[in-house]
């Protein structure tokens, strides 16, 4: 009897290259500096490139630092910007004498509408008055242009904005290429209550191609890279109380590593993967989190396809660049600012050039003294946001020819949906994977 | 009860010891007896007078220190404010940076353990 020999099915290649220097501080020391450093690294880039753009916006008009503002001159001053918010949490709260029945914290946006936006450079700060900047959209840190006068009253009353706008790109070729996808995830949330191992075990049994007929596997060998964004286990709070860990604890602590490492190393075995840290991974609290520890993998980190990588994470796969974050980021804009949508956030942070403009105000952030490692010099073409509540998409275009696809990646434990992008025209859809059973 | 001076004038001293004569008044390396030109009589700010006594390469780099264009002085050694200053494209003068590989002076910033 013949036996037919299974056609060998090859996993697609690509290209990998890492940007991720820019993100890891093993080679910084800290010598007890504070963060107007970083303010300064900050402003100095930016208002460079900003004074760069000014002749193109308005040449006719001065440009003035903000202690040389003269009352009734219309003029161009350059600065970063400070919202004052009256209910966002101040440590001093805690300390005040007249403390009200109201709680100190309120969990989700601490907008009001008598906030109101400051303008600071080295020289000074002026608030700025008009409706043309909203104080609802901008946050503290981005630094911007403005056009406009200072007031009787002290106030710089705007009447124009500049931003950055998109960084230049790195034109892509634009031949045909042939279709290889990238899978991105998030918040598997290993450990968890909420997890389900059934939903991740079909990702990976999917993605590794031991699901469904020969025209399935084919489609599934088109998938060169899958990115973890961030949030893969979840260690709950119980055993995290301060005492000592009982024994019997302290295998409840490493158990979603362990399941982990077993799923992992079934891809890494298949196909290349990052995985970057999210706010609930044990890695380093403030931004630019480090990569996870590789002895956190021991099945996993002996497969070279096994990447562990800092959040934020940029890389390049066939001259195609990648930029995202696990998250943090765009969670803090929620808070602090508003839009009718995720990807909004998205846009307005490459359009500001700054990755995290909160940081390091409102987010943890490490004081860099020489440079702000956020700061987005070169648009990428891909750029995602881990562990949203929903799944988006968006292509955003330059006024340079700039392209870019937004995606904001949902929470895998809360959804069952993972991403997948096809590198040839960055379009993207959802991959669902549902285990209820219908009666 | 300490034995005050009768002559008070000497005990406040209302002027700095050397402050007319050239940089002679402390042990100089000879490479650096000339004062630096870009030490301006005009535009000391305030925090330049103190009753410590100084020399002039103190003093130039206390402008260095609070001068705005380079960025904050606190938190960051002087040699690593002048190099961030040179990579920023700052141009911050070379005298300085010689006299920070050179001479035996403060590499901290004026202000670091003061604040």
């Amino acid at each position: 009897m013949e036996v037919e020999s299974p056609e060998q099915l090859q996993r697609k290649q690509t290209t990998y290259l890492s940007f991720g220097e820019n993100f890891e501080i093993q080679k910084e020391v800290y010598r007890g500096q504070q963060y107007s450093q970083i303010y300064f690294a900050r402003l100095h880039w930016m208002r460079a490139l900003l004074y760069s753009l000014v002749p193109n916006w308005k040449s006719h008009l001065p440009v003035c630092t903000i202690l040389g503002l003269e009352e009734g001159t219309e003029c161009i001053i350059v600065g970063t910007l400070y919202k004052h918010m009256k209910l966002k949490p101040c440590i001093l709260d805690e300390y005040s004498k007249e403390r009200s029945v109201a709680p100190l914290v309120k969990p989700h946006n601490f907008m009001n509408q008598d906030d109101y936006l400051v303008l600071e450079d080295e020289s000074g700060r002026v608030k700025l008055g008009g409706t043309v900047l909203s104080p609802s959209v901008y946050v503290t840190g981005v630094v911007v242009a403005l056009h406009g006068k200072e007031t009787s009253a002290g106030v710089f009353f705007v009447e124009d904005v500049l931003e950055a706008g998109l960084p230049p790109q790195i034109e892509r070729p634009l031949k045909s290429r042939e279709d290889k996808y990238v899978v991105l995830v998030s918040g598997l949330s290993i450990g968890s209550s909420s997890s389900n191992p059934l939903q991740f075990q079909l990702l990976v049994d999917h993605i590794t191609g031991h699901l469904g007929d020969e025209e399935e596997q084919g489609l599934v060998a088109e998938i060169v890279h899958l990115v973890i964004a961030g949030n893969s286990v979840e260690i709950s709070r119980g055993i995290l109380s301060g005492q000592n860990l009982a024994s019997k604890d302290q295998s409840r602590l490493s158990e979603p590593f362990k399941e982990l490492d077993i799923q992992l190393t079934q891809i890494a075995a298949s196909l290349p993967l990052d995985i970057m840290p999210g706010s609930s991974d044990p890695a380093n609290f403030s931004l630019p989190q480090q990569p996870l520890n590789r002895c956190l993998f021991p099945g996993s980190a002996t497969f070279n396809t096994f990447r562990s990588c800092t959040n934020p994470h940029c890389f390049e796969l066939d001259n195609i660049r990648f930029l995202g974050t696990s998250g943090q980021n765009i969670d803090d804009l929620t808070k602090y600012s508003e839009a009718k949508d995720k990807l909004d956030f998205l846009e307005r942070t490459l359009r500001w050039r700054h990755l995290a403009p909160t940081a390091p105000n409102t987010l943890g952030c490490y004081p860099f003294t020489d440079r702000d490692p956020f700061l987005i010099d070169s648009c990428p073409d891909v750029y995602f946001v881990g562990n949203q509540e929903k799944y988006g998409t968006r292509l955003v275009k330059g006024s340079e020819g700039q392209s870019v696809r937004l995606i904001s990646i949902p929470r895998f434990c809360e959804t069952g949906v993972a991403v997948l992008l096809n590198m040839r025209n960055l379009e993207c859809h959802a991959l669902t994977f549902g285990t209820q059973f219908s009666s | 009860m300490a034995r005050t001076s009768t002559n008070m004038r000497g005990f406040y001293r209302q002027k700095k010891k050397n402050h007319t004569t050239t940089a002679t008044g402390c042990i100089t390396k000879s490479k650096s007896t000339k004062t630096p030109s870009f030490v301006s009589d005009i535009t000391q700010t305030p925090a330049l007078h103190t009753r410590d006594d100084f020399c002039d390469e103190e003093r130039a780099l206390r402008e260095f220190d609070m001068n705005m264009a380079y960025g904050p002085c606190l938190g960051i050694t002087r040699l690593a404010r002048w190099e961030r200053a040179q990579r920023l494209g700052l141009d911050p003068p070379k005298e300085i940076h010689c006299l920070l590989k050179g001479g035996d002076v403060k590499l901290e910033c004026f202000l670091d353990g003061r604040v």
